[in-house]
């Protein structure tokens, strides 16, 4: 270019941190006005109310008796994947796997306290890091998988679902694995023994809604993690590994270190959930079964993304998704069609995830046309 | 009346941002000519036959093809007007043969016969000697080169733009090419348009030149009426000494005896010999992925306070040399030493831990992150850390350091904290410089650092290599740019197939023996 590209702050101008929050607001405020819209045009045309049914998604999830603590149980488990997920995020790598690494880290949370023989409260830590190590062995197998043979994450992540679901499966069959081994039962389920009342998570109970103490730890590692991100070193470099891997090996990261790392840590914040999900009551009522993630697993890697990998952003949309979960179990009662139901939460879904994917192209398209001009 | 011209461009006027790339240009390109664009780099030169091919569309202006006006959009619609550009750089697919690349792009059925046949019908008719069912990936840069021309002629264009097409081209491979040019203008009376920054080829090779400085025509003339140190102080604007006008504009032969001159002259750092070298790298040997010979026993050594320059024709081992310095090449074979220590090869972060400072030839792939802000690329690779504990961030530590930089270094942002690709290019590369020489460096690595920097970009980047040199650190200066080599330069070694394969200092210049080096022609008279 010529000598003017040297102008003062010619180009920088463009860019301002005001404008750019007020173009987010008006994306999401729009991608849910014409998700709503488009809903209701389809309960309208089923012969629904549209009103009827957003009443009982509210009282579902918040306006009745004790279903606030409910929806919060639920956001406990999704807070805690998103938090892994925006951790591998970061370090540019995609773990879509947080379904299998949950229900490890579940498994061998019940194995531990089906075979330590004793029972208390300090089994219950016990319990928890025997979630935390479950899961991050699962997402291990991947990131080692990733860094000595170089499958992608992408795929092994997603095939060790599958694996997870047979190998806990094959542990729920057997009497000396999982199995509950109460002897003399008729149509016997595939379930574990029920966790000792003494090892169970302490469960709140504000203004007639119960739900357990995991919520403040779950809080407090969303504050840990968008600390960690955005104020050590090791964050520093995770993001640099993140949006340029070349400049980041230049720089002193190791890409096998840190990459494996954050896929670890991922699966244990996962890990973490399932044990959490098992010794809160809440999922399984304290005993494990074939299907126990309940999705929690694949929601959680959706909040991350409508939080677009930031933590805190992570906590209410953690609470929405378990809202939308919780309140659809009072849709059946409004005589909405089932699958009806399950239209208006996927737009609701669709909404939400609609905007960072677009902002992300956006950005995309914009870094792209700047590195073209100027090379 | 004679016949309208081939292709008129009229009044274009193109800005990017407060830049004004081109500015009320005019250009006529007649039929049975060469045309040459003469111009520094971000002169608007590439813009303006951008704006002709329909890569860039113009702000204001008018183009006419054969008298009749046209809008040109994209290079598709360029190329049923009968334009047809050969870029500079190269567009093929590696996996595929010569033939495969030809046809890529066409809307036609598959026939590999007539396809075959077509390339070399074309590579006949024009001289353009090359095996159809060649890998691409087999190829040297110069025969590339004639694959992306056979592209373009396959198409029978009338107009026939080629941007820079020496830049990675052996002199010899350059006089070929222009042999195939004037062929093709004398033959067939196509109109050729033949974009440069080097005053020798453009006097060589064409009928007609137009000068283009910031964005605007500065002089018009018929070939036979121009000679060197006139066309020089037209693309510069002002007086240029012999020397600095030789070296920065190409005209290696204004150079020549000046150089000898200079180093009888002046003292080739004579102690430099006693000192110990900075860098040594001693019979370095690496292979790519899939087998490919990278490096094959390269050894060359710096020392404080001289630039060494690297010549050589792209894609010699160029790029793996400046990756190995920044440490994203392991070695088979061989040792780096960096003064004292031997940083391990390919290890993260181990060659600048040692002490190496490089400014990459992609600055956006291992230069900086476009995606973080200013404040962070400039301590990318030392981050400040606070007292609260070495794992944390010194945040406010950060900020004073990006602060001081900015204003040393004089890079214009709207501030610390904004992202990285708010910046234009000069910006950011002066990002990647600070950055860099803030870190104390024992060796400092420039790898083509004015590629693509308009003139003011350039002066400053090389007083900053200068500078450090004088400072006593050890710069090596890897460039595919002769004239910036022989203008920087106290040493120059010549690459050639992944080693060093001939060394000449400022006193002991021969330029044509230089070209022989890097054509290889050297090394085949040794083996």
């Amino acid at each position: 270019m010529t000598t003017a590209a040297l102008a003062p702050g010619a180009e920088s101008a463009r860019f301002s941190r005001t404008r750019e929050g007020a173009t987010v607001l008006a994306v999401y405020l729009t991608s849910i006005a014409v998700a709503l819209l488009v809903a209701a045009l389809v309960l309208w045309a089923t012969g629904g109310s549209p009103t009827t049914v957003l009443s009982a998604m509210l009282d579902g999830s918040v306006r009745a008796d004790a279903r606030w603590g409910r929806t919060i149980s639920e956001a406990i488990p999704l807070l805690l994947v998103a938090l892994g997920t925006t951790v591998n995020a970061k370090a540019g790598l995609v773990n879509i796997g947080q379904e299998g690494q949950l229900f490890v880290g579940a498994a061998l949370a019940t194995y531990v306290f089906t075979h330590i023989g004793v029972s208390g409260p300090f089994v219950l830590i016990l319990i928890m890091l025997a979630g935390v190590v479950g899961g991050a062995i699962w997402a291990g197998i991947a990131s080692a998988l990733r860094y000595r043979r170089r499958m992608p994450e992408v795929l092994t992540t997603l095939l060790l679902v599958f694996v997870a679901a047979q190998l806990v499966g094959y542990g729920l069959k057997n009497s000396n694995l999982l199995l509950d081994p109460t002897p003399d039962q008729a149509n016997r389920l595939l379930v574990s023994e029920r966790l000792d009342p003494s090892t169970r998570l302490p469960r709140l109970s504000w203004f007639g809604n119960e739900f357990p103490v995991s919520a403040f730890v779950a809080l407090a590692l969303a504050v840990v993690v968008a600390l960690v991100l955005s104020r050590t070193i090791v964050g520093f470099r995770l993001q640099m590994l993140g949006r340029g891997p070349r400049t980041a090996h230049r720089a002193g990261v190791s890409e096998s270190r840190y990459g494996g790392m954050a896929l670890v840590v991922s699966g244990a914040f996962c890990g973490l959930a399932g044990a959490f999900m098992l010794v809160g009551g809440d999922f399984g009522n304290y005993r494990l079964t074939p299907g126990f993630a309940v999705n929690i697993g694949w929601e959680g890697l959706l909040v991350a993304l409508v939080a677009r990998s930031h933590p805190i952003v992570a906590i209410p949309a953690a609470f929405v998704f378990a809202a939308l979960r919780t309140g659809s179990g009072f849709l059946a009662a409004t005589g909405v069609d089932r699958d009806i139901t399950k239209v208006v939460q996927a737009l609701l879904v669709l909404a939400l995830l609609g905007p960072p994917a677009i902002l992300f192209v956006r950005d995309r398209r914009r870094a792209l046309a700047a590195a073209r001009d100027r090379v | 009346m004679t016949a309208p011209p081939a292709a008129e461009l009229e009044g274009i006027t193109k800005r990017f941002g407060a830049v004004v790339a081109c500015d009320d240009v005019h250009l006529a390109l007649q039929r049975g000519e060469i045309h040459g664009i003469l111009g520094e780099n971000g002169a608007g030169k590439s813009t303006l036959m951008k704006v002709l091919i329909g890569l860039v569309l113009p702000d204001a202006g008018m183009i006419r093809v054969s008298g009749e006006p046209c809008r040109i959009s994209d290079p598709a619609e360029a190329a049923e007007y009968g334009i047809g550009m050969v870029h500079q750089h190269f567009s093929l697919v590696e996996p595929l043969t010569v033939w495969e690349n030809a046809i890529l792009g066409e809307r036609i059925r598959l026939d590999a016969a007539s396809a075959r046949q077509r390339v070399s019908e074309i590579s006949e008719r024009y001289g353009l000697d090359i095996d159809p069912d060649e890998r691409v990936s087999d190829l040297s840069a110069g025969l590339r080169q004639r694959v992306e021309i056979i592209k373009c002629l396959r198409r029978d264009p009338a107009i026939v733009i080629l941007d820079e097409p020496t830049s990675v081209l052996t002199p010899g491979e350059s006089e070929q090419l222009f042999a195939v040019l004037r062929r093709v203008v004398e033959q067939e009376n196509k109109a050729v348009a033949l974009v440069s920054h080097k005053l020798d080829e453009v006097l060589t090779a064409t009928d007609r030149i137009t000068i283009m400085r910031a964005g605007t025509v500065v002089d018009r003339r018929d070939t036979t009426d121009a000679d060197a140190p006139g066309l020089a102080r037209a693309m510069v604007g002002r007086p240029v000494s012999l020397r600095s006008e030789g070296a920065a504009l190409g005209h290696i032969e204004a150079l020549d005896g000046e150089a000898a001159a200079e180093g009888s002259e002046s003292e080739p750092s004579a102690e430099s010999a006693e000192e110990s070298p900075v860098l040594s790298i001693s019979a370095a040997t690496a292979k790519g992925r899939d087998g490919r010979v990278l490096l094959d026993g390269l050894s060359l050594e710096v020392y404080p306070g001289e630039i060494v320059g690297v010549a050589g024709v792209e894609g010699n081992g160029q790029a793996p040399l400046s990756d190995l310095l920044s440490s994203l090449l392991p070695l088979e074979s061989g040792t780096v030493r960096v003064r004292d220590s031997e940083p391990v090869p390919g290890r993260p972060g181990s060659m600048a831990a040692a002490g190496v400072a490089v400014i990459p030839a992609d600055r956006h792939e291992s230069g900086c992150v476009l995606d973080m802000t200013v404040a962070e690329n400039l301590t990318l690779v030392s981050p400040p850390r606070s007292r609260l504990g070495r794992a944390f961030l010194d945040r406010a530590g950060r900020e004073a350091v990006a602060e001081r930089l900015i204003e040393q270094f004089g890079i214009q942002t709207s501030g610390a904290d904004a992202p990285m690709w708010s910046l234009s290019g000069g910006n950011q590369q002066r990002v990647v410089l600070a950055r860099e020489l803030s870190g104390d460096p024992a060796v400092l690595v420039a790898a083509q650092p004015t590629r693509g920097l308009d003139v003011g970009a350039i002066e400053y980047v090389s007083e900053r290599l200068r500078e450090a040199a004088r400072q006593g650190v050890g710069v090596l200066l890897i460039s595919t740019e002769l004239p910036e080599v022989l203008d920087l330069a106290d040493r120059i070694v010549v690459i050639f197939r992944g080693r060093i394969v001939g060394e000449m200092d400022r006193a002991g210049m021969d330029v044509e023996r230089l070209g022989l080096l890097m054509s290889g022609a050297q090394e085949a008279a040794a083996s």
